[in-house]
């Protein structure tokens, strides 16, 4: 994949170099290794695969980057993209690619506009609301489905997330690195962006400085419901179909992706630019077991104790007062 | 300061007398940046109940937990009952008889009453793993009985009131003292801070019944406190024991001095720099209420002037100034700048009117410490380095603007970039005070600016605030550090209880006497 996106690393809040570096030397050991038993790996043929394969992921980490920056954590991601593919799906034929983006964009803001508000609003903690909101959406993703795959007749959609317009990458890959650039910038050099991370850093400090917080608090969750959807429409594109299980394994590769980058739980230290690196490590370590045979259930097995091993490195833990 | 003695010393051809319960000779421990303590030593004689007195940052809290194990002294040695033990963990003081009744409760709220007595110690009752509860309910009600606290041994512990708790946590210590077993040392923090004065008498009265059988140290704010419960006191200034002495001989104005009593230096708080205040009404606030924090309680803030707020913990003093800031609501009465009232409990239109807020809790409300320099300055000042087309921040304006003010704070710090955490109080308590001034506010409320900030720290700040005032700026500052607010303000509002209680004047040739505060604040 491409290089690291846009903007100023430079002035972020990062202190410990160690949780930037790691996810790097990561990622060379996990090429070099599978590189090795299967040259085949290291080809662009399979980057692009790679790249298939994560854009989607891509796009739920984000939005979960935006959740877990403020402190708090958005468990409702796979479930959304779920269902926001299947309405994108029901809905492509008769309102085009650009109504049923709408569609999927405007559920899924909507959806994050109601966790927002839950949790500003009733004080409930954002776990158990999103960890509600979870069985919610996938409860009315397989009402809707009645657990079938969702066809549709149009083709616009499938060629335009699958079809390679630029230097020939698939536009899916486009569409997430483009997500990650303009994340980045959001988070460094906009209002919104210095927000979030105080937010996280000190809410009270936030406050006492005039951020509106429960404002900027809902706005994380509606942003990150938004891009759910826009995922949800990238998925039924890349699929050609609406899937009621396509979601599933989305919340947990995404919340290890955030975390792995470097983006701790506790809030404030991070950004999208960190998950980009959390993202690549888990699509590589997916995709080179893939390569070099390991079934499924081992590949299941690795994954977790490579995300238990990495995040212990990485996480900071003068954030927390205990681990529990 | 009184004879310290070690081992057992003998009257010569008398009896052998009793070794002290706890001795502390010239203990020392420094954190990077401050000397917490310096050269302490005192005595605890046997069952005596010994007050430990001093400000905020005075030390006392290291001193405890350096008695209790918690914190390793860097010099020093502790003799307890005669012997020279070697502490730096908790177990060894406990397995000494001593033992902490914390400020904030160490028990735990989801287990009965007994569970809690012998929390860590069970092995006694366990027979093959399992444990014997008939006999732990049956020793911890004897222990009960025996100091005469009525509660009972299965009540959950979560439901006791906080008084009862308290007395289920000194029950611990004597459980545990039991099993060594030895005289237990038990040290009270702060225990009577969220005790009515009722249930404060009523701890008191069981203490004077339990000293036969134990002996204690008391940290307390409230002076009535030692007075009711102590033999003997211990006063600290800056790390130092400034002396130990009988509570009868001494009263509160005479131990508050002692506290407090450091020399005034009028070159210290730029007493010659002090102006007369402008005509003009900068801020006021009237009618201030808050149910049991604030009753009516009404100020005006001039130009140029610095207006102090004096009273003693739990007066309403730190409230009023979240509320002047808009950082809190009050239920009754507004604050106005100039003709415009102020939204109540809004900080963004009390920014809007100018007022910057310096709060007590540095680290929690003031600094966050995962951000930089740079963004913890400009979180308030962004629409001043927005630039370009989508009005994006711009990086080099934004370190321009933050290097400048580190500059002429003289903040240390390698660069605008590094994490605040990594600053010392001082250094970061200077960001706040930029982070108010870049946006050029001319109004600041500071509540207690120089906590816990080493003399040369609080040295800047002074002068800063001295400057602030000359350039017709308001000042109002909350503190508790008496001779900070006489050497600063122009006038002291004294709150006794939620109310106004004297205004002093405090013109730069005729400063009060910390006595005439202190009287208004009792």
């Amino acid at each position: 994949m491409a290089a690291q996106p846009a903007s100023a690393a430079k002035a972020t809040p990062d202190i410990d170099l160690r949780t930037i570096i790691l996810p790097i030397v990561a990622i060379v050991v996990l090429i070099a290794y599978f590189t090795w038993v299967n040259p085949l790996f290291f080809s662009s043929a399979n980057a692009l695969n790679i790249g298939r394969q994560s854009s989607v992921l891509l796009m739920v980490a984000l939005a979960g980057t935006i959740v877990i920056l403020i402190g708090s954590i958005d468990l409702s991601v796979g479930a959304l993209v779920t269902l926001t593919g299947i309405l994108v799906a029901l809905s492509v034929d008769r309102f085009g690619v650009l109504g049923a983006t709408l569609v999927g964009v405007g559920v899924g803001g909507f959806v994050g506009l109601v966790n927002g508000l839950l949790v500003t609003q009733l004080k409930v903690p954002s776990f158990l609301v999103t960890l509600g909101m979870l069985s919610v959406l996938s409860g009315v993703a397989n009402q809707i489905s009645q657990g079938q795959s969702i066809l549709f007749m149009d083709s616009t959609l499938p060629d335009l997330v699958n079809g390679s317009y630029v230097l020939g990458v698939p536009n899916v890959i486009w569409f997430a690195l483009l997500s990650t650039a303009i994340l980045t910038i959001v988070a460094f050099r906009t209002k919104l962006g210095r927000y979030l991370y105080a937010l996280g850093g000190g809410e009270i400090v936030a406050s006492h400085a005039g951020v509106p917080v429960t404002f900027y608090k809902v706005l994380a969750f509606v942003l990150s419901g938004a891009i759910c959807g826009l995922a949800g429409v990238m998925l039924t594109g890349q699929v050609g179909a609406g899937t009621p299980t396509a979601g599933s394994s989305l919340l947990l590769n995404s919340i290890a992706a955030v975390v792995m980058g470097g983006t701790a739980l506790s809030g404030g230290i991070g950004g999208p630019h960190r998950t980009f690196l959390g993202v690549l490590v888990i699509a590589i370590l997916t995709n080179g077991m893939d390569v070099t045979e390991v079934n499924s259930f081992t590949q299941d097995i690795v994954k977790g104790f490579v995300i238990i091993l990495a995040v212990s490195l990485t996480i900071d833990r003068s954030k927390y007062a205990f681990i529990k | 300061m009184s004879q310290v003695t070690a081992g057992r010393p003998e009257i010569p051809g008398g009896q052998p007398v009793q070794p002290p319960a706890l001795e502390l000779r010239d203990i020392s421990k420094s954190y990077p940046g401050t000397r917490a303590l310096s050269g302490v030593s005192f005595t605890l004689r046997r069952n005596q109940m010994l007050g430990l007195v001093g400000e905020n940052g005075a030390g006392k809290s290291t001193l405890l937990s350096i008695i209790n194990g918690t914190v390793r002294p860097d010099t020093g040695t502790i003799a307890i009952n005669g012997e020279a033990v070697g502490f730096g963990h908790p177990t060894e003081a406990a397995r000494r008889g001593v033992a902490t009744v914390f400020q904030e409760q160490g028990l735990i709220p989801t287990i009965p009453v007994f569970e809690n007595i012998f929390l860590g110690r069970e092995e006694k009752f366990s027979v093959a793993g399992a444990l014997r509860r008939r006999a732990m309910i049956a020793e911890a009600r004897a222990v009960l009985d025996e100091l005469e606290i009525d509660v009972s041994p299965t009540a959950l512990t979560g439901t006791l009131s906080f008084g009862q708790r308290q007395l289920v946590e000194i029950a611990k210590a004597f459980a545990l003292a039991r099993v060594y077993p030895v005289e237990p040392i038990i040290l009270l923090d702060e225990p009577t801070s969220a005790l009515s004065d009722h249930e404060a008498a009523k701890l008191f009265d069981g203490i004077k019944r339990w000293r036969a059988r134990a002996s204690f140290v008391l940290v307390s704010h409230r002076l009535a406190d030692v007075f009711a419960a102590c033999d003997e006191l211990v006063a600290l200034k800056d790390g130092q024991v400034v002396d130990q002495r009988p509570v009868d001989s001494i009263d509160e104005t005479g131990l508050h001095e002692l506290i407090v009593g450091r020399q005034r230096n009028a070159e210290y708080y730029r007493e010659a720099s002090q102006r007369e205040p402008g005509e003009r009404i900068v801020l006021s606030a009237r009618n201030i209420s808050k149910p049991g924090h604030l009753r009516g309680v009404s100020l005006d803030l001039r130009e140029g002037e610095i207006l102090g707020v004096a009273g003693v913990l739990g007066s309403g003093k730190s409230t009023l100034a979240k509320i002047v800031a808009g950082a809190e609501a009050p239920s009754e009465g507004e604050v106005s700048v100039g003709d415009n009232t102020l939204r109540r409990g809004s900080r963004r239109d009390a920014i809007r009117h100018g007022i910057g807020f310096v709060p007590a809790e540095r680290s929690i409300a003031g600094i966050i410490g995962t951000d930089t320099i740079d963004w913890n300055l400009t979180l308030p000042n962004l629409k001043q380095i927005g630039l370009g087309l989508l009005g994006l921040i711009s990086p080099s304006r934004s370190r321009a603007l933050t290097a400048e003010w580190i500059r002429r704070l003289r903040v240390r710090a390698p660069g605008p970039n590094v994490a605040c955490r990594t600053l010392s109080g001082g250094n970061q308590q200077k960001v706040v005070f930029a982070k108010w001034l870049a946006r050029g506010v001319n109004i600041l409320v500071l509540d207690d600016p120089g906590r816990g900030l080493d003399v040369g720290a609080k040295e800047d700040i002074y002068a800063l605030m001295r400057d602030i005032a000359e350039k017709g700026g308001a000042v109002l500052l909350v503190s508790d550090n008496l001779p900070e607010l006489i050497g600063l303000s122009n006038r002291i509002m004294v709150l006794r209880n939620g109310q106004v209680s004297a205004m002093i004047d405090a013109p730069k040739h005729a400063k009060p006497r910390e006595v005439d505060v202190v009287s208004a604040m009792l």
